[in-house]
């Protein structure tokens, strides 16, 4: 039991009626305690795999075990997932401590117990004295606050949360993602987050799970994913790029519209199509003019953030974005060779 | 300057007629004149003394609050399927059924109920219950209406489901979260069914019995008497309708804004 992870789907797929559009073969664990979260573009699937651990949909293929128990086939309410949905989804006719107590309601707990541990769980989401409001007198993020509560409240079995910051401002979005990672390590609960926000995602995951057409690409801790990821797709969605198409010259060399870039050592046949990634804040502004991997370049775009600058470089044939803090102006820049990575071709 | 004085044209358009019934309710007598001469509230006095009005009035009543009934009874189930329903053609066919009562008149409908009811096997004309039946076809659509707008607005879909995965079970749901949630869009479905059941006068005109005519076909025949009296008579129809729309408005706007509700408490 204790080996076992809290979330297991295996080779789970659901197709919508009549579209392509549903998830395909997705195979995930989450171990106890694990902030798992899933990114992907729109339409990628994100809630059709959340949907399909509690249940709301039936998996056409594969399965779902919970806690080491297989529920493929159990109902919704057997499953007990905790869920934040995305519109929060809280009860508008009751008052926030029976949003709070509700689960509690529907298992027989008497009232005054019901009343404590909601009571409780509203001191832990920092709502002390809000209990009597209605959900509508609260402000978004106080709202989704009461559906953490709510759906932590029975000690559910995994925290699945569907895009909970979608619907807040900026500054309360970053406070509030702190507030999750900090309730769910307290609580040590599987958990697994829907996202389309890649700092949300790289900031809060112990592994990010990406997704794309209903296939999961890559499931990584943020680090790995972010320097090694699978496929130019994670590549760009993850981080800035720079991908660099180009053609095998020597077993550390490939040719590209920027010119020559030597690379690490690779076992890829001479004349083979590569496609090469490298990361902007890798390529340094260079004061020497020649060397390895030194290429003279000419400013295209030049915008200033502050801290750092976001420069477009026209450079040989080609384009490189880079991000630097170097103030003065551009004329060559370096490529560090441990900073070119080849990534597949598809 | 322009849309101030249409809009002034527009409510002395609409609010003369009125003006003149509640003015002609009051007036003691109007002959060949502008206005009436002397103040009274006689007219009022003798329809209520009326046993033809009191009878329309108590039957006017019935059918409002049975139809009633039955779109509580059929309509808000019918409102949950049709709003739980995933097919195309089911959602076609329910948009058919909002636009069948403002497409058909009433006039077809009472005629249909005239052909099939006067025959020998079904000899139901003139009975208050076919009154009543006629109503809930007439009416049933804008409850449902009103009803199935507040569903999807409410997202009750995702307060299902949510509640479904706090492990609540279908009765539980339907008690705790759904009948509470659409209590005020309830309330203003029927005001609406109320208020148009009310003013019918078409369908009741032809399909009523004798003894169970509502109060709008009663009415046309007090305009046959004094004038006074005929006002009067209108007067109190239009104010019905008015305390059903009144509180209807209040009921919708308490359902738009529940937060108003928890200010108070």
């Amino acid at each position: 039991m204790t080996d076992m992870p809290s979330v297991r789907v295996e080779g789970a797929s659901f197709s919508y009626p009549g579209g392509k559009a549903g998830v395909f073969d997705i195979t995930l664990d989450i171990a106890p305690g694990e902030l798992v979260v899933c990114i992907g573009p729109s339409g990628c699937g994100k809630t059709t795999l959340l949907k399909l651990i509690t249940g709301l949909l039936p998996c056409s293929a594969g399965r779902v075990w919970l806690g080491g128990e297989d529920v493929t086939t159990a109902s919704v309410r057997s499953r007990q997932c905790g869920i934040v949905f995305q519109s929060y989804a809280l009860f508008p006719h009751m008052s926030v401590w029976e949003n709070v107590a509700y689960p509690l309601r529907v298992r027989a707990v008497d009232r005054a117990e019901r009343r404590r541990q909601a009571e409780a769980m509203l001191d832990m989401v920092g709502l002390r004295g809000y209990a009597e409001r209605l959900p509508a007198a609260l402000s978004g993020g106080q709202q989704q606050r009461v559906a953490l509560a709510r759906a932590l409240v029975f000690k559910p079995r995994t925290l699945l949360l569907d895009e909970p910051l979608s619907a807040l401002d900026a500054a309360t979005r970053i406070s509030m993602r702190d507030e999750i990672r900090r309730i769910q390590k307290q609580q040590n609960i599987a958990s697994l987050l829907i996202t389309h926000d890649r700092d949300e995602a790289l900031s809060l995951a112990d592994r990010v799970a990406v997704l794309r057409d209903g296939r999961l690409v890559q499931i990584a801790p943020p680090q790995e994913l972010y320097d090694r990821p699978a496929d130019a797709f994670v590549a760009s969605f993850i981080g800035r790029t720079n991908l660099i198409d180009g053609r095998v010259v020597a077993p550390d060399a490939v040719d590209t519209a920027i010119g020559r870039i030597v690379t690490p050592a690779h076992a890829m046949p001479m004349g083979a199509a590569v496609r090469l990634l490298v990361r902007p804040e890798r390529i340094e502004p260079s004061s020497k003019e020649t060397g390895e991997n030194i290429f003279a370049a000419t400013v295209v775009h030049d915008r200033f953030f502050g801290a750092s600058r976001e420069i477009e470089l026209s450079v040989g044939q080609g384009m490189l974005k880079i991000d630097t803090t170097v103030r003065g102006a551009i004329a060559h820049v370096h490529l560090p060779r441990q900073a070119v990575q080849f990534l597949p071709t598809h | 300057m322009i849309p101030r004085w249409i809009t002034v044209a527009y409510f002395v358009y609409l609010a003369s007629p009125i003006a003149l019934l509640f003015i002609g309710s009051f007036g003691d007598l109007w002959l060949n004149s502008l206005l009436p001469t002397g103040i009274t509230v006689k007219w009022y006095l003798e329809v209520a003394a009326d046993p033809n009005f009191r009878r329309a009035f108590m039957a006017s009543l019935f059918v409002a609050v049975m139809t009633s009934a039955a779109c509580v009874v059929i309509g808000l189930p019918l409102a949950y399927a049709v709003f739980r329903a995933q097919s195309r053609r089911v959602r076609a066919a329910v948009r058919v059924l909002y636009q069948l009562p403002v497409a058909m008149p009433a006039l077809v409908l009472a005629f249909g109920f005239i052909l099939v009811f006067s025959s020998d096997t079904l000899p139901w004309l003139g009975s208050i219950w076919l009154l009543v039946a006629g109503h809930i076809v007439l009416w049933l659509p804008y409850f449902l209406q009103t009803v199935v707008a507040d569903m999807q607005r409410l997202g009750l879909r995702v307060l299902e489901d949510a509640a479904e995965t706090l492990g609540s079970t279908p009765l539980q749901r339907f008690f705790h979260i759904v009948l509470p949630a659409l209590r005020l869009s309830v309330l203003s479905g029927l005001i609406i069914v109320v208020a148009l059941s009310i003013g019918e006068f078409q369908f009741s005109n032809l399909i009523a019995g004798f003894l169970n005519r509502t109060y709008p076909v009663v009415l046309l025949q007090a305009f046959y008497g004094a004038t006074g009296f005929a006002c009067a008579a209108t007067v109190i129809l239009l104010a019905l309708a008015l305390i059903a729309s009144i509180t209807g408005a209040f009921a919708a706007q308490g359902a738009a804004r529940p937060s108003v509700a928890g200010d108070e408490r």
